[in-house]
């Protein structure tokens, strides 16, 4: 043996706060959570580092189901076509990115609310007749 | 009682003057839109607006600056007036032209009037051959004989800039202090305005050093009536942006004020204007010189409102609705004094913006205290816009009392989450120099300047 002090103490008996707070700084430098130690005679001591101030960033959202098609602009929202009795994209339709999924109509105006991405059509968000602001959500598709 | 010319106000505007619009529509049981941008969906105003709708993302282009998206708005929702609030399209002369012809009301002037005001020189022409004061000059190109030019500087009074009528930016232009500099100048800045202009030509005017911004208040129905509603001193500015403002002007009689204040009535009632109205003033030595005339509501009005008991915004909404003023001008009194602070979200210091959200907003009160804000706890100030988020306007009996007031007011408003310039107000408040009353334009870049170099 070397005369150099022992890394940890002598565990036979338990440290006391002094060497706790030396064994936490350790702990915490090499980026351990936590340790246990026990001696023969079954005493146990715990140490958990508290989680730094710095939170580490969460997890990625997991990724959106659906897509949402928004308004390009506002106006009274048109799901189907003035001189046609379908729906442009009714639930369960397969629509293909561009296509024409709504119409917002002003005045003379017709303005198309357009498929963002290839899909099924999972869900109609927007009121028919409705006047509906730029941004608002008109259907859902499941890619 | 008549059938009112309309029932619901599309608020073409955000912020707390969009607010300051819905609150006057309400107390004279007008239904409102609030057309928004994408940016401002939590607003105070557009959550409860009777029709709020979106128009457009966040830039201002797309939104409040897009006329067009804002008649077919007023059209999908079933308004037929609109107020532009100030900035972005209240000044616009197309737009309101574009309203009137679209069958709808534009509460502020006709598009004339607007075009007339947004063109300096001939807002100048038409203010001095209604007679409001200019500053003083030739009126015209220097005539060839010296002795002419002595005569006319005499008569404008010393110090007298000279400029060269192809100038501008600042180029072409020499101030005169005395007589004996005179001829020298015209020689020295003709030959330059001819090397660099091609035009020799020049003129001359009376060259104010430290003048005050001075303002006039008016209001005009349809019906031939003109009022003014007093005075404010708006010279604590930075960069040509004001900071503070108070009503009436320290230091300036009564007299003198009701004096162009009348002025100012008679030429709106010359030029038919109608609405609310400002005419700026720069005024040294007890010379008023017209700058312009702002066709619309200020930020700084609610001080005029203080002093003169007068709901100016109610009063626009009346007049657009073709009714008359109920009041008269000798029953227009200046009841105490009012300041108003603007409190920005921006650093005090740098001036940098500071937008972000408002974790903490609590508001100040007691008596005299009037608060004109859109901003509640837990607001967005948003990058794309001006950091106004609200204005601490004090009232009292006297400037003191409205000092006191608003140094109470300022120290208990506690904002967190950005940065305002409230610590700024504060600083001015205290300064001997804005307590004794009536600094010039300069008086603040000077201040900020000298405190900045220990």
């Amino acid at each position: 043996m070397t005369g150099k002090p022992p890394l940890l103490p002598d565990l036979s008996t338990l440290p006391d706060v002094a060497e706790i707070a030396q064994i936490t700084t350790w702990l915490a430098e090499a980026g351990l959570a936590s340790m246990d130690l026990s001696n023969a005679a079954g005493a146990r001591l715990r140490l958990t580092v508290a989680p730094s101030p710095v939170t580490p960033p969460p997890a990625a959202p997991a990724p959106a189901e659906t897509i949402t098609a928004t308004a390009p602009y506002f106006g009274h929202l048109a799901l189907r076509h003035p001189l046609r009795a379908e729906p442009f994209a009714p639930l369960g339709a397969t629509v293909r990115k561009g296509d024409t999924i709504a119409l917002l109509t002003l005045d003379t105006l017709q303005v198309p609310v357009t498929a963002p991405a290839d899909g099924i059509v999972a869900e109609i968000l927007g009121q028919e007749g409705a006047l509906v602001g730029y941004g608002a959500a008109i259907l859902s598709i499941r890619p | 009682m008549s059938a009112r010319r309309f029932d619901r106000v599309l608020i073409a505007n955000r912020g707390e003057i969009a607010l300051r619009i819905q609150r006057a529509c309400r107390a004279l049981g007008l239904e409102t839109v609030a057309v928004h941008s994408e940016a401002d969906a939590e607003s105070r105003h557009v959550r409860q607006a009777d029709i709020a709708l979106c128009i457009g993302p966040a830039p201002a282009a797309r939104s409040y600056l897009d006329a067009e998206s804002l008649l077919l708005a007023a059209r999908a929702t079933g308004a037929s007036a609109i107020h532009p609030g100030y900035g972005f399209l209240s000044e616009n002369a197309a737009f309101a032209d574009a309203v009137e012809d679209g069958g709808l009301t534009f509460i502020g002037p006709t598009g004339a009037s607007i075009r007339m005001m947004g063109d300096k020189i001939t807002a100048k022409r038409a203010m001095r051959d209604a007679g409001v004061p200019c500053v003083p000059g030739s009126d015209g190109p220097l005539p060839p004989e010296m002795d002419a030019i002595h005569a006319m500087a005499a008569q404008v009074g010393f110090p007298v800039i000279v400029k060269a009528s192809g100038g501008g930016g600042g180029r072409g232009m020499r101030v005169v202090w005395n007589a004996d500099e005179l001829e020298q100048a015209v020689t020295l800045t003709a030959k330059e305005a001819q090397q660099a202009f091609g035009n020799p030509t020049l003129y001359l005017e009376r060259f104010m050093q430290k003048p005050r911004h001075i303002e006039i208040q008016v209001l005009c129905d349809t019906h031939g009536t003109a009022l003014w509603l007093g005075a404010r001193d708006c010279s604590l500015q930075r960069r040509h942006q004001k900071v503070l403002e108070e009503a009436p002007a320290p230091g300036i009689s009564p007299d003198i004020i009701a004096d162009i204040g009348e002025r100012c009535a008679q030429a709106c009632r010359r030029i038919g204007y109608r609405g609310a109205g400002t005419f700026e003033f720069l005024y040294e030595d007890g010379i008023f010189a017209f700058i312009e005339m702002n066709t619309r509501v200020q930020v700084e009005h609610p001080i005029t409102e203080a002093t003169t008991g007068i709901d100016i915004v109610a009063a626009q909404l009346q007049i657009a609705q073709g009714e008359k003023l109920a009041i008269r001008q000798q029953d227009i009194a200046t009841l105490g004094h009012a300041i108003e602070c603007r409190i920005n979200a921006e650093d005090p210091r740098t001036f940098m913006p500071s937008p972000g959200r408002i974790t903490s907003w609590d508001l100040p009160g007691g008596p005299g205290i009037r608060i004109d804000t859109h901003v509640t706890a837990g607001y967005t100030v948003q990058p794309y816009y001006d950091s106004l988020i609200g204005k601490v306007i004090a009232h009292g009996a006297t400037r003191q009392q409205a000092i006191a007031r608003l140094r109470v007011a300022l120290a208990e408003m506690q904002v967190q989450g950005v940065s305002t310039n409230i610590p700024l107000h504060q600083d001015i408040l205290a300064d001997p120099h804005f307590q004794q009353g009536g600094v010039d334009i300069h008086y603040l870049e000077r201040w900020l300047a000298e405190r900045a170099t220990p």
